[in-house]
């Protein structure tokens, strides 16, 4: 975020004019600041508050300070969950960005009449419902009659029960579906970034000897740090909410095995309707996003659009 | 082998690879349409593909189902949500950057942490806020939160387009007594074009497809999205797969074929700069 007030000129001079009719030019940024205050901050806050309270059996809450966090932090599906949180972002968020980038890289610089179908075939997962996606993926894992299964035999990869019912399994098994999905909008910031490099600076490597794999490597994939930041930016706080499909192909388990904060939070607050576990839990998830992308923001320059070049 | 032939021949590699991974990228949506178009007999064979195939399974759960009903709550909820987002965020773009309003760049910076809040820690607190407001099993009570969660990602872009544009348009405007709200109908809106078409056809994928807070807020069958009931269906067509497959490729088909059908400009906006920061 640049310091925009140095810059004046003539939009400065919309702003001169009597302060009457100033006042009224605030309703421009009221709707946007309502929805916020209501939708946002407000139930931030009301979590946070919630979360140093606990419900007694009659109903009543009485304030427990940080009782809620020690009996989260203590209970080891949490831990169970930290690690597939770290596994799910560690695996998702590089694979998605290598495989998309590749497709990007092809599509966009050797394909030209087909170059929009394939833009869109590849993108075609992410605008698919994410429930009808995580039943047809529980279809292609299931013994006997998926067809994962049937086909992996071909190449000597012989499974007994479905993937996603094997407490080791599980997660990973999720993690490839997650990957499938989503790996398009990767693609696509990726193909965003190479069609706006500057031709100049392509042309100039290319006199100087830079082409195929080299001009790939040494001249594109820095040139697209922008795009490859904002994927790492939105992969983190996309890993934190991953729910639908965890909560629709194995439901967490087998026997917690594949728990995802989203899942932890749902069962805590909505299946046991312990509120105030719940509402630990939703801090410490918002806390870990905040944390990760101020780290990011500063480390990086990392910024929180789909993918970016440097503005002028 | 001359230049021209390899670049051809190599041109033609790349086609085929690309081909060859698509078909294995395509292979779940094939195999659910597959599945769907199975008689009962062959509804469990372990293949991609079998013969003969029929259209039974999609005239039963048509016949059967109120896809209609269910489809028209997913549109109503996403053409209200997307209207609220496009004009929220393109008013507040406005007073930050043309306007530049004292206090709108706090405010800016303050509703940019939104895009960094997961949705998973913002569930239980509004499920909570939407039983207080009564609003459990209403359309506004999907409608407000989905575009409080949108308006910000759609602020961004729209701001950065409009400090974009040229400056001398936002001047002429005010020199020819344009007032603010006149100067943003008719000249900041129509010059980010692109952007809020963009902003559009983003908002109305993320809002069609949200899941988490449908299925909270959602509980009664006649108030339901079309993402959360395949979950029903499931359990209604548990023997018979080939009925669930049509319904759940019924299902996802609608946005499907409106992405195809927008995908060019949607594209356009991205190439155009929807992508700077």
């Amino acid at each position: 975020m640049r310091a925009e007030a140095v810059r004046a000129g003539p939009a400065a001079a919309i702003e001169r004019r009597p302060a009457s009719r100033t006042s009224t030019l605030y309703l421009f940024a009221v709707p946007a600041t309502l929805l916020f205050v209501v939708f946002i901050a407000y139930p931030i806050l009301w979590v946070a508050g919630q979360s140093l309270y606990v419900r007694s059996g009659s109903g009543a809450s009485s304030f427990a300070g940080f009782a809620n966090y020690v009996t989260v932090l203590g209970d080891p599906t949490f831990w169970i969950v930290v690690r597939n949180m770290l596994l799910w972002g560690v695996i998702t968020i590089p694979v998605q960005m290598l495989i998309g980038g590749v497709l990007a890289y092809f599509i966009e610089r050797h394909t030209h009449a087909l170059r929009g179908f394939f833009r869109t075939m590849f993108f075609l997962p992410v605008v698919t419902s994410v429930s009808v996606i995580s039943l047809v993926w529980v279809q292609i894992y299931a013994p006997y009659y998926g067809i994962a299964q049937e086909y992996l035999k071909h190449v000597g990869f012989v499974m007994m029960t479905s993937p996603i019912g094997d407490p080791k399994m599980a997660i990973y098994a999720l993690i490839i579906v997650n990957i499938w999905q989503w790996t398009g909008f990767s693609m696509l910031m990726y193909i965003a970034g190479i069609a706006n490099l500057p031709s100049e600076v392509l042309d100039a490597a290319r006199v100087d000897g830079a082409r195929g794999w080299r001009l790939a490597v040494h001249v594109i994939v820095p040139m697209l740090a922008p795009a490859t930041k904002s994927l790492l930016l939105l992969g983190v706080i996309g890993t934190l909410q991953t729910f639908p499909i965890v909560h629709l192909m194995t439901g967490g388990g087998p026997n917690r095995a594949s728990e995802v904060f989203g899942t932890f939070i749902f069962k805590q607050s909505f299946v046991l309707g312990d509120t105030g576990s719940g509402a630990a839990l939703s801090v410490i998830v918002l806390v870990v996003a905040l944390a990760l992308s101020l780290l990011q923001i500063v480390t990086l320059g990392a910024r929180l659009t789909p993918a970016g070049k440097e503005r002028p | 082998m001359t230049p021209l032939a390899r670049s051809r021949l190599r041109s033609t590699v790349i086609h085929m690879v690309l081909f060859i991974v698509l078909g294995f990228w395509m292979i779940p949506q094939v195999y659910m349409l597959s599945i769907g178009l199975r008689t009962p007999a062959q509804a469990f064979d372990a293949a991609l593909f079998t013969w003969p195939v029929t259209f039974d399974n999609f005239v039963t759960v048509i016949r059967d189902n109120p896809l209609g009903g269910i489809f028209l709550n997913s549109l109503i909820v996403t053409v209200a949500t997307v209207a609220i987002v496009v004009a929220v965020s393109s008013l507040f773009a406005f007073a930050c950057a043309i306007l530049r309003l004292k206090g709108s760049l706090f405010l800016y910076t303050t509703l940019l942490t939104t895009l960094m809040v997961p949705l998973a820690s913002m569930v239980l607190p509004l499920a909570i806020l939407l039983k207080n407001f009564g609003w459990v099993n209403t359309y506004i009570g999907l409608i407000l939160p989905y575009a409080a969660l949108g308006v910000p990602f759609a602020m961004v872009i729209l701001k950065s387009f409009l400090e974009d544009a040229p400056r001398e348009l936002f001047e002429a405007a005010r020199v020819d007594g344009c007032n603010a709200w006149q100067t943003y109908w008719h000249v900041a809106l129509p010059l980010v074009r692109p952007a809020l078409v963009f902003v559009t056809i983003w908002q109305f994928i993320v809002t069609w497809n949200e899941f988490f807070l449908a299925l909270i807020v959602l509980t009664k069958a006649e108030m339901k999205t079309l993402t959360i009931v395949p979950m029903q269906y499931s359990g209604l067509y548990m023997a018979n797969p080939g009925a669930l497959f049509a319904v759940l490729t019924l299902i996802a088909l609608p946005l499907i074929l409106l992405y195809v059908l927008v995908q060019r400009a949607f594209v356009r906006g991205l190439l155009a700069g929807a992508v700077k920061g």
